[in-house]
């Protein structure tokens, strides 16, 4: 197989630089969300911003528009609703995403073309991502880079220590507003291209993979923007492969997840191992001293 | 017109049935599903079902029996992996989560003219439930209901104290594993209903709508199943009145009840405590911090 020929083909390529540029961005996210725990709401976030989508695409505005008006909404809903001591906040997340997810479907509903409307939010269509997308994109995810590189010591701070945090005069709550709409930022540049679950995947499964394999935020947040984009490199590479080869079309975006996942368990594979390295390296060292 | 006329067709008389028992259902088992806090779970139980539901079809064998086996493989894989020290259980949830339901999508889309198919089985269709479908429902919400019933002492006790349960002699594991078969089961019978993706918010919402009502767990289950009912019903109506997507109405309806009720409920909503607060004149009765 043949990793570099697929991309010959100009949708090929745009379509390459998208999964590249969203696989390293969701990566480097995807750490602080693992650390945080925080994959249902990354969960919530992929499907709260499809009403805003639905509604820019009912007034005939800019899709990326509306996905940011409804993301940083729910960022905001999300940080401030808090938890309430009896409903808990993994239940207030099940509510708020599928009622807002409903909301899309109901106001879609109304509409011709509804299900395949809801097949490209859902699965996205990297395939046919055109210039003007691929700016779009790579605009969003400039200023997501960026606010990561602003707060990206104080969020690991806030995963680790708590406590230290708020000593040090960090707001939680400003933090966590940080951290969501880091989220939503992600969520918005991804969801025209590749789709709802694929973004989920993008941001948790490289995340848990690189924390497997190593033990410091540093080398966590390179290791998964390097699997994030290897990811969406080979699933790209393979979906065209088959199709083009064995005629069997094998749906892009999924092609990615799937691929995503085996480095995944790869990755789990090979854990128990590195740390029986790791350990005989430990006893070595200790005997030399 | 009155809002039964809306009833008077024979699939909407179905669809009304099948509204009825998968709300109940759904609420009652609900009320598990926030005590052990698994909605994160429920949800993506009702997206892990999809690749059985596509192979089921390819198959051609019920539908039911592929997602219920596929959910069984599911339940197993996020047990093994929330099993290991550096993959928490939120983090194994949402693999496998995107991975299976990924599975899925790819079948599928080897298989010309899916987006249809998929459409129905994600936001659901109750109004072309089949009598079969409702002979189904109530066999599985029977069997169910009845394991809750049968078992309530044991569960509930497990949910707030697992050692205690294991000190008695219980079986723990045994008993979680009946409770998510259960959930499981509750997931592929409202599938045809509301749809996978949302299958979750008829769950988790009337029972943390009747949370906020009443601290007795009996008194929680039975307004749970009311409310989930009665948010199914409401929403089929409404759905049939202005012909938007029925699925996605009832959660809309149960979300709406929901949100009335944290505001307002006497006790634990935040008008009223907001009254408690002023009346106390002390500290915040709420941290939200999120931790």
């Amino acid at each position: 197989m043949n990793l570099f020929q697929p991309f010959a083909v100009p949708y090929m390529q745009r379509a390459l630089v998208e999964v590249l540029v969203l696989g390293a961005l969701a990566g480097a996210v995807g750490v602080l969300v693992v650390l945080r725990r925080l994959a249902f709401v990354g969960d919530a976030l992929t499907h709260t911003v499809f009403p805003g989508v639905v509604i820019a695409h009912l007034l005939g505005r800019s899709l990326l528009a509306g996905a940011l008006a409804f993301g940083v909404l729910t960022a905001v809903l999300l940080t401030t609703l808090g938890s309430h001591r009896r409903v808990g906040n993994d239940a207030a997340l099940a509510i708020l995403l599928t009622s807002f997810f409903s909301l899309g479907v109901v106001l879609i509903s109304r509409t011709r073309g509804f299900t395949a409307d809801l097949t490209v939010f859902l699965f996205g269509r990297v395939l046919a991502v055109d210039r003007s997308d691929l700016y779009q994109t790579l605009a969003v995810a400039a200023v997501a880079a960026l606010t990561l590189a602003v707060v990206h010591k104080e969020l690991v701070l806030r995963a680790f220590d708590p406590e230290a945090a708020a000593a040090m005069g960090y707001r939680a709550g400003v933090l966590d507003l940080a951290l969501n709409l880091l989220i939503a930022l992600v969520v918005v540049a991804a969801v025209e291209a590749v789709g709802t679950v694929l973004v989920i995947a993008l941001i948790v499964v490289p995340a848990a993979a690189a924390r497997l394999l190593a033990d410091r935020v540093g080398a966590m947040t390179a290791l998964a923007c390097l699997l994030g984009a290897a990811g969406g490199w080979l699933g790209l590479a393979v979906s065209y492969q088959v199709s083009v080869d064995h005629d069997l079309r094998l749906a892009a975006g999924a092609t990615i997840v799937v691929v995503l996942v085996g480095l995944f368990l790869l990755a789990a594979a090979a854990a128990p191992l590195r740390r029986r390295l790791g350990r005989g390296r430990v006893a070595a060292e200790g005997g030399a001293r | 017109m009155s809002p039964l006329d809306a009833f008077a067709d024979g699939f909407a008389r179905r669809a009304l049935l099948e509204a009825v028992m998968v709300g109940g259902l759904c609420g009652a088992v609900g009320v598990h599903v926030l005590l052990r806090r698994l909605p994160f779970f429920t949800m993506a139980l009702g997206h892990a079902t999809f690749p059985g539901v596509v192979l089921a079809a390819l198959a051609g064998i019920s539908l039911f029996a592929g997602a219920a086996a596929f959910g069984v493989v599911v339940v197993a894989v996020v047990a093994l992996l929330g099993a290991r020290e550096r993959v928490d259980d939120t983090s194994a949830v949402g693999v496998t989560l995107s991975g299976a339901f990924a599975l899925g999508v790819l079948l599928l889309s080897a298989q010309a003219g899916f987006s249809r198919d998929l459409t129905a089985y994600l936001v659901g269709s109750i109004v072309t439930v089949q009598p079969g479908d409702l002979v189904t429902t109530a066999v599985v919400g029977a069997a169910a209901l009845a394991t809750l019933a049968a078992l309530h002492k044991e569960l509930v006790l497990g949910a707030f104290d697992r050692g205690g349960l294991a000190a008695l002699g219980y079986p723990v594991l045994a008993l979680d594993i009946v409770l998510l078969l259960v959930i499981e089961a509750t997931v592929v019978t409202s599938i045809p209903a509301v749809g996978t993706v949302l299958a979750v918010a008829l769950i988790v919402a009337p029972a943390a709508t009747a949370r906020l009502w009443t601290e007795r767990l009996r008194a929680t289950m039975a307004l749970a199943a009311a409310l989930g009912a009665a948010s199914a019903v409401v929403g089929l109506a409404i759905s049939l009145q202005w012909r938007v997507a029925a699925g996605a109405t009832i959660v809309l309806v149960a979300a709406a009840l929901f949100a009335v009720s944290l505001l307002a409920a006497p006790r634990h909503g935040l008008l009223a405590r907001r009254v408690a607060y002023r009346a106390s004149g002390s500290g915040p009765v709420s941290a939200s911090s999120r931790a």
